[in-house]
């Protein structure tokens, strides 16, 4: 075997990995957070992504200066969705069940609507350098796939410096480890839970967007990335940031190694077999977590 | 519990039964024969996930297991076309040794986590059938079929898939009140009380597992006759897996009659709605459905309408 199309296919792998990444870490605080397991996350990745995609096709805007407009216009979108539907259940007996219930209809009516307007066939972000390539040494790397690579690195580090730094952030980790305890401090749980909510749909629209980078989509790819989703945050352990990073990176070696040596159609087959015998071993993620 | 009722269920599956005599078009056959389908999928995935508490997502596998099995079984040993549809009775065993196999690890695993490792076994198990040769591999297997008119083995089809329900549901209705199914619930409840309480936590699991996987793989393999023709894409989707659970919690789990409520309203609309509208707009009022539902109804429609009728 080829040591040079081990190690790119290698990067390759941890590329896509991270990008799953960026898309789990909203889909894992949701979890952590709210108890809301939301199955249209991925969808609202592929909104963004089909937001960049008119945005460059008809206007020329570049799909990192459109996540700029993206982010922000989910954001607001996920508020009253809040509002609107999440809030809602928060009172159901058995809100992880509820919350699956709704929000696979939410993803339905998603998809269905993209399907109206851009149509079924698959499409493929072009950016003016979707030709380039940086070559370094033996090695290949087109500059649509650095640029996803490096919007979900930032995307993921702004994450975590808002969880860390800021008091917003620090309430929504309060809110994670003891709700009781952080009401009783006056945190308003409500208002958090909004806050990650549209947080975690805003960096889904931007994972979207890095993983349209580098992988053509349709109105129906959300559904595969909802499994790498579940892969990516269960392997990190719920409600970890750092875990899903790292976690994003493990899936990205495994699945870039597969490549490497297994012929396509058993890649998918050895990441599920592999996370299985995972879950087995350790249920509860990578990383021991505090507080749970 | 009300004498009346046993009668009435009685009158009804005899009504079921007597159905095609009426001559009704074959179409009509077809949808009560996925009507019933559905059923079946939604009660047994209720012994498990309803009952039991623990939300499979794969089982959607069981069923693609018996379908396999059952065409397997069939091209292997020549049988004719009548024997084929008893060869799926075999075949619901394998699904259900498969599920003894799996379930032993995997039910040591509780909450969101269990529901993702089945999720992952039934992708994996799609997956193994597409690659493997013996199985059809991602062309398919074919299967035999009764050179009689069409409607005669439609009726023939509708009849044993009927069988199949009413004893599903008998199965379910027993389990509801028994040791058994009480033991469940408390598992549901709260593991730990439960075990503390001298309830064999692990085995009742294992058993309605195994339970929950057979009835599936019949129904897969009287399917896979039905069809005449299966691929991994038509019974291993995981589209039928989640539609399941979705059945069940839609009606409210953990009784027998909410995963028939549940199947039966999601299928008529799932098929009024395709008859009648635009594809997408079909699907974004099936969607919007499930919104509404889990709104206004977050606990299933039976808890809605318990409420509504006992005065507590």
């Amino acid at each position: 075997m080829d040591a040079v199309l081990i190690i790119q296919s290698l990067i390759s792998g941890i590329m896509m990995g991270m990008v799953y990444a960026l898309l789990g870490v909203g889909f894992s605080l949701t979890w952590g957070v709210m108890h809301v397991i939301h199955i249209s996350h991925a969808a609202f990745g592929l909104i963004g992504a089909y937001l960049s995609y008119s945005l460059l096709q008809y206007c020329g805007v570049d799909p990192v200066v459109s996540a700029a407009v993206s982010v922000p216009l989910l954001f607001i979108t996920a508020c009253g969705l809040y509002q609107l539907l999440i809030r809602p259940i928060t009172r159901a007996q058995n809100i992880v069940m509820a919350s699956m219930i709704l929000t696979f209809g939410l993803a339905i009516i998603l998809e269905n609507i993209m399907a109206l307007i851009w149509k079924a066939d698959p499409r493929v972000l072009t950016p003016t350098y979707s030709s380039g390539a940086l070559i370094a040494g033996p090695f290949y790397f087109q500059y649509p796939h650095l640029v996803g690579f490096g919007l979900s690195v930032l995307g993921i580090t702004a994450i975590y410096l808002f969880l860390k730094k800021t008091y917003t952030g620090m309430a929504v980790r309060a809110a994670w480890q003891q709700p009781e305890a952080a009401q009783l401090y006056g945190v308003n749980l409500y208002r958090i839970s909004m806050i990650t909510f549209a947080l975690a749909v805003s960096t889904a629209g931007a994972g979207g967007i890095s993983l349209a980078l580098l992988n053509s989509f349709e109105p129906h790819s959300h559904n595969l990335w909802l499994i790498y989703l579940f892969l990516v945050v269960i392997v990190g352990g719920v409600g970890n940031v750092i875990g899903t990073a790292l976690a994003g990176l493990i899936i990205g070696v495994i699945t870039g190694l597969s490549m490497a040596f297994l012929p396509f159609q058993w890649v998918n087959l050895v990441t599920f077999g592999l996370l299985m015998i995972f879950l087995i071993f350790r249920p509860h993620g990578l990383i021991k977590q505090e507080g749970m | 519990m009300n004498k009346a009722y046993p009668v009435a269920l009685a009158i009804l599956v005899i009504l079921l039964a007597a159905f095609p005599c009426i001559g009704p078009e074959v179409y009509y056959l077809s949808f009560m024969f996925s009507v019933f389908m559905y059923v079946i999928l939604a009660s047994s995935w209720n012994f498990i996930g309803g009952y039991g508490g623990y939300l499979s997502f794969g089982h959607a596998a069981f069923f693609g297991i018996g379908a396999f099995a059952t065409a397997k079984l069939a091209t292997m040993l020549q049988l004719p076309p009548m024997l084929t549809m008893l060869a799926s009775i075999p075949a619901g065993g394998i699904a259900a040794l498969v599920a003894l196999i799996v379930g032993y690890p995997c039910l040591k695993i509780r909450g969101p986590y269990f529901s993702v490792v089945t999720l992952c076994f039934a992708f994996v198990v799609d997956l193994a059938v597409k690659n493997i040769e013996f199985l059809g591999g991602a062309e398919g297997l074919w299967l035999k079929f009764m050179d009689i008119p069409e409607k005669t083995s439609r009726t023939i089809m509708y009849e044993v898939m009927l069988l199949l329900m009413v004893v599903t549901l008998a199965v379910s209705w027993f389990l509801g009140r028994s040791r058994f199914g009480t033991g469940l619930t408390a598992i549901r409840s709260d593991e730990e009380v439960a075990e503390t309480m001298a309830i064999p936590t692990a085995k009742l699991k294992i058993q309605a597992f195994v339970l929950s996987a057979f009835f599936p793989g019949v129904a897969g393999g009287l399917f896979a006759y039905y069809l005449g023709y299966i691929h991994a894409d038509a019974v291993f989707s995981i589209n039928i897996s989640i539609l399941i659970v979705l059945m069940a919690m839609f009606g409210g789990g953990g009784t027998w009659l909410g995963p028939i409520i549940g199947a039966v309203i999601l299928t008529v609309v799932n098929e009024g709605l395709s008859t009648f509208a635009q594809a997408e707009i079909a699907r974004i009022i099936y969607g919007a459905l499930f919104i509404v539902v889990t709104i206004f109804m977050p606990n299933g429609i039976m808890d809605f309408f318990r409420k509504k009728g006992g005065k507590t």
